[in-house]
């Protein structure tokens, strides 16, 4: 039992620990920071798998803007009992389980079933050619003028943020 | 031959009129009305003690141009027809030359293919023989005097132009049924007429029913007509049918051929169900019901319709298919003949008690449809269809002048009592105001009772003696039985309504407080009587054309005067006659009504017997109830079959789908979770339906 | 017990799981997107997992997944600014975020 591996346990437990949590308080407040939890858990097993700028941007903005986005949500929404009423159970909650344990017992089964989850490739914890970082590999495929790139959806994706920001403030006017 | 080839000419002249003043002159009529309302001629004062407006028939103050000019067409148009079927008679008897005579079999005068393919033939085609020319004649003849006889009887009515126009269309349809050449086209006519009846029966739209005197609306009554010759029709078609089927063909000459060879049965079987056609269209047994309520009708479309033609069309039809009715089984011939016979007595009997004077003539229609095919049943293959057609052929005539005299007599009590006035109670002694419509219904009545030297005694005593000859002892008792009745009857109605107790000439004649009703009446005018004194000469003469039977039959013998006057046979019909006139004239010259009423009353047997012929021995009660209980019953269960399990079943249709849409919109929640289980659960059941397949297939 | 790509995909499954029993089962609008965005998380996981482990020549390509992280990440921030905006307008229209009450559009 290496290293990685007893992190990689930790983080899990704690990573499904805490959306457990999420799903099941019912004192809202208290999801979202369990929210945070599972945000920067996450973060951990981007590092574990060597890739640290995703990490850093879900750090940044998953953890950052959107949790503070959530919770400014939750004092504009409030309710007028935080603590036992504001994030009720549906009534069909034993529905929902069965879904959703349904779904991903298939996921599973696909995972295990699958030809290309079950080939581990030669190099399983790949070593890159060369020592050059994640972030600058990342920032030449998202950039570079060559053919394989990224650009078009980089700028797109711009786009799309200027019309979820423009749509945020109209939507959320006072009138 | 050209004279014989242009005779279609006589069958198209009356639909011809009947275009020009349906769409023409009436039209002029309606449109040239004053714009006011139109007045009531006889005022408000004409109030029976029901309350009603008597006879309901809409008067104009005048006639319009276009009424008259409507009128004048009919008659003039007619006028031409009926010149031209007389040239025709004239010519093919010998009497006059214009062109050689006929061949025996006729001439085919128009012809059109309506269909052709491999073994069907549809032909519409007419032909001209000497049968045909007969009845041309009576037809044109008594069409041409009650158009001419309704320009009076008819005057100032609303309806003056669709009268005529209607008696156009009814003379087409009858001239259809002479000319026509084969089954289809005959069965056209047959139809054609049956509807102008309704029309001309119905003739006046409101009139009330009154039931006190036993009498129906007219507009049921047309109804009533209608129906009853369908009943009859459904027979005449499945016996046409039959006959097509085995033998391929409609026209009757090629049937005449062909039946040789058919199956006898079958063949007889046919032959009785196109006997059921003359049932209903002649008004016998048991189909009679219609002929005495279709008197509901104005006076001159009984005459024409009811007296002379249309009833006359079923004697026709028999007459002309003779050839198969003597191919077939001699039970056929006894079926028409037993018919006949029976009919006729049985119509006879009931006419000795009616009161209405349209009912004693409308019975006496009955009885004497009945000798016809007594007639035609009894001849046998020697006289053929003669005897049958020769007292058609007079009978056309006397009883076309007695409803003609009976229209005459109400027509003018009509204006004189402002009321409708057809109980004979109510009249006597009308003689003495109406002495020319009184001369001729005597004559005419002298005429159908068989009395020496009138027309109605050659025909209706070959008829009677033929009977016995051909050994047919049954119907000789029935007929001659009968023959005493008609007089009977004749003479107390002749009695009744012009003579009476206490008049000149032993009763017979008018006198002084014999009239029993109200008002002075009048002669009729000239556009009346003229035809009664133009029927009456035939009602004499039309007898004494004694080589009638060989006219339509070349070796049929033909009546001899010395002959008839020599057999014994022709004496008890003479016997019976006078018996009935004596017993009549006794009767109801010397005795006072009231008097014959309370005898009758107070015998038992009698009242019994009296109540039992007024009511028409009930048969009328009878179809009745079958139709109110059993006819509208098995309606009822039909209609509840279409209502409930029909539109059930459509209704139910709509109610499915309304429903299923109704409780299927209810999948839309509007809730976002909702959709999204949708979505998830579909995606789990298709990804289970996909790793089942992998694994089954693998 | 050495990882393998296998021990990362199922760690998605679950936590995928789990946001999908959040997203069904809860009544606060928030809630429902916390359970998306824990429904985001788990994939983009599994993405990085498989950018890990699936290395097939060329080398362009190793980093496809991470590229797709990195626009999920982005679109999925924008994606929440909105609907938090709508649930704010909701909640300032009817005094409540409760999302079982939202059937405007139902039959």
């Amino acid at each position: 039992m290496d290293l990685v591996t007893v992190i990689f346990w930790i983080i899990a437990v704690i990573l499904v620990g805490s959306a457990l949590l999420v799903v099941t308080q019912r004192n809202i407040v208290h999801s979202a920071l369990a929210l945070v939890i599972v945000f920067a858990m996450a973060a951990g097993i981007y590092l574990l798998l060597n890739a640290e700028f995703i990490a850093i941007v879900q750090i940044l903005i998953y953890a950052g803007a959107v949790t503070i986005l959530i919770l400014f949500a939750l004092m504009l929404t409030r309710t007028s009992n935080i603590q036992l009423n504001s994030n009720p159970i549906n009534r069909q909650w034993w529905l929902a389980v069965i879904v959703s344990t349904f779904v991903g017992a298939i996921i599973v089964y696909a995972a295990a079933v699958s030809p290309h989850a079950v080939a581990d490739v030669s190099n399983g914890s790949g070593q890159l050619p060369a020592g050059i970082s994640n972030v600058a590999r990342i920032g030449q495929l998202l950039y570079s003028p060559t053919t394989y790139s990224y650009v078009l959806p980089f700028e797109i994706a711009s786009v799309v943020l200027l019309v979820a920001i423009v749509g945020a403030i109209v939507i959320g006017r006072e009138d | 031959m050209v004279f014989y080839q242009l005779s279609w000419l006589i069958l198209l002249a009356p639909l011809f009129s009947f275009v020009v003043i349906i769409f023409g002159t009436r039209v002029w009529d309606l449109l040239s009305r004053p714009r006011v309302a139109a007045a009531e001629a006889h005022g408000s004062d004409a109030h029976d003690e029901y309350d009603l407006d008597d006879d309901e028939d809409p008067q104009v103050a005048y006639l319009t141009m276009g009424a008259l000019v409507s009128g004048y067409v009919g008659i003039a148009i007619m006028a031409l027809a009926c010149l031209y079927s007389w040239l025709l008679l004239l010519n093919t008897a010998g009497a006059i030359t214009i062109a050689p005579p006929l061949p025996g079999s006729g001439i085919t005068v128009l012809s059109y293919v309506w269909y052709m393919q491999e073994g069907v033939n549809y032909v519409i085609s007419f032909h001209v023989d000497n049968l045909a020319i007969v009845m041309m004649v009576v037809v044109t003849t008594i069409s041409l005097l009650v158009q001419f006889y309704s320009q009076g009887y008819m005057e100032n009515s609303a309806g003056y132009a669709r009268f005529f126009s209607y008696l156009s269309l009814f003379s087409f349809s009858m001239l259809d049924i002479v000319f026509a050449q084969n089954f289809l086209v005959i069965f056209v006519g047959w139809e054609l007429v049956g509807l102008s009846s309704y029309l001309l029966i119905g003739f006046w739209i409101n009139k009330q029913a009154k039931p006190l005197e036993d009498r129906p609306q007219p507009a049921s009554a047309a109804i009533q007509a209608f129906i009853v010759n369908r009943i009859g029709d459904v027979g005449f078609l499945i016996g046409i049918m039959i006959l097509f089927v085995n033998t391929g063909t409609f026209e009757f000459s090629q049937l005449a051929t062909k039946v040789q060879s058919m199956d006898k049965g079958l063949l007889t079987l046919a032959m009785i169900l196109v006997f059921c056609g003359a049932i209903g269209k002649s008004a016998q047994v048991p189909l009679q019901i219609w002929l005495p309520t279709a008197m509901e009708g104005p006076t001159p479309v009984s005459a024409l319709i009811h007296a002379a033609t249309m009833v006359a069309a079923g004697v026709y039809m028999v007459a002309r298919t003779f050839p198969l009715f003597a191919a077939a089984d001699p039970a056929a011939f006894q079926v028409v003949a037993w018919i006949g016979g029976f009919t006729a007595i049985f119509a006879a009997t009931i006419a000795l008690v009616q009161t209405d004077f349209k009912r004693v003539l409308a019975f006496s229609t009955i009885s004497q449809l009945g000798y016809m095919f007594v007639g035609l049943g009894v001849a046998g293959s020697v006289y053929n269809n003669g005897p049958g057609m020769f007292h058609l052929f007079t009978h056309a005539f006397f009883k076309a002048l007695l409803f003609l005299g009976a229209g005459s007599v109400i027509h003018m009590l009509h204006h004189a009592t402002h009321k409708e006035v057809q109980d004979m109670r109510l009249m006597g002694g009308l003689s003495k105001y109406m002495p020319i419509t009184a001369i001729t219904w005597l004559i005419a009545t002298l005429s159908i009772s068989g009395f020496p030297f009138f027309a109605g005694f050659y025909s209706k005593d070959t008829i009677i003696a033929l009977a016995y000859t051909n050994g047919y002892y049954g119907l000789w008792a029935v007929t001659w039985v009968t023959a005493g009745l008609t007089a009977f009857y004749m003479l107390r109605a002749y009695i009744l309504a012009f003579g009476g107790k206490g008049g000149s000439w032993g009763g017979l004649w008018g006198g002084e407080g014999v009239y029993r009703g109200e008002g002075v009446p009048q002669e009729s005018p000239l556009t009346i009587t003229i035809p009664l004194i133009l029927l009456a000469i035939p009602s004499v003469i039309a007898g004494y054309w004694f080589s009638f039977f060989t006219y339509l039959n070349p070796t049929a013998p033909s009546l001899n005067f010395g002959e008839i006057i020599a057999d014994w046979r022709t004496y008890p019909g003479i016997v019976v006659a006078l018996l009935g006139f004596a017993w009549a004239y006794t009767l109801y010259t010397r005795v006072d009504l009231a008097k014959i009423n309370v005898f009758v009353q107070g015998n038992t047997v009698l009242r019994v017997l009296h109540r039992i012929l007024l009511h028409k021995y009930y048969i009328d009660d009878l179809y009745d109830l079958f139709v109110r209980y059993v006819v509208f019953g098995i309606s009822h269960v039909v209609q509840a079959f279409d209502t409930y399990i029909i539109d059930g079943l459509v209704n139910g249709t709509a109610r499915l789908v309304t429903t299923f849409g109704r409780d299927l919109r209810h999948v839309e929640t509007g809730k976002v979770q909702t959709y999204m289980f949708g979505f998830f659960g579909g995606l789990a059941v298709l990804a289970l339906v996909v790793i089942v397949l992998v694994t089954v297939i693998k | 017990m050495g990882l393998s790509l296998n021990h990362y995909l199922v760690l998605g499954a679950v936590l995928f799981c789990i946001g999908l029993y959040g997203a069904l089962a809860k009544r606060n609008g928030v809630a429902v997107l916390m359970g998306i965005e824990i429904m985001l998380n788990a994939v983009n996981i599994t993405m990085v997992a498989f950018s890990f482990y699936n290395k097939v020549p060329p080398y362009a390509t190793y980093f496809t997944c991470q590229i797709f992280a990195i626009f999920i990440i982005t679109v999925a921030a924008a994606e929440v600014a909105v609907a938090l905006a709508m649930i704010i307008a909701i909640y300032r229209k009817r005094s409540s975020v409760d999302v079982g009450e939202i059937d405007f559009m139902k039959w």
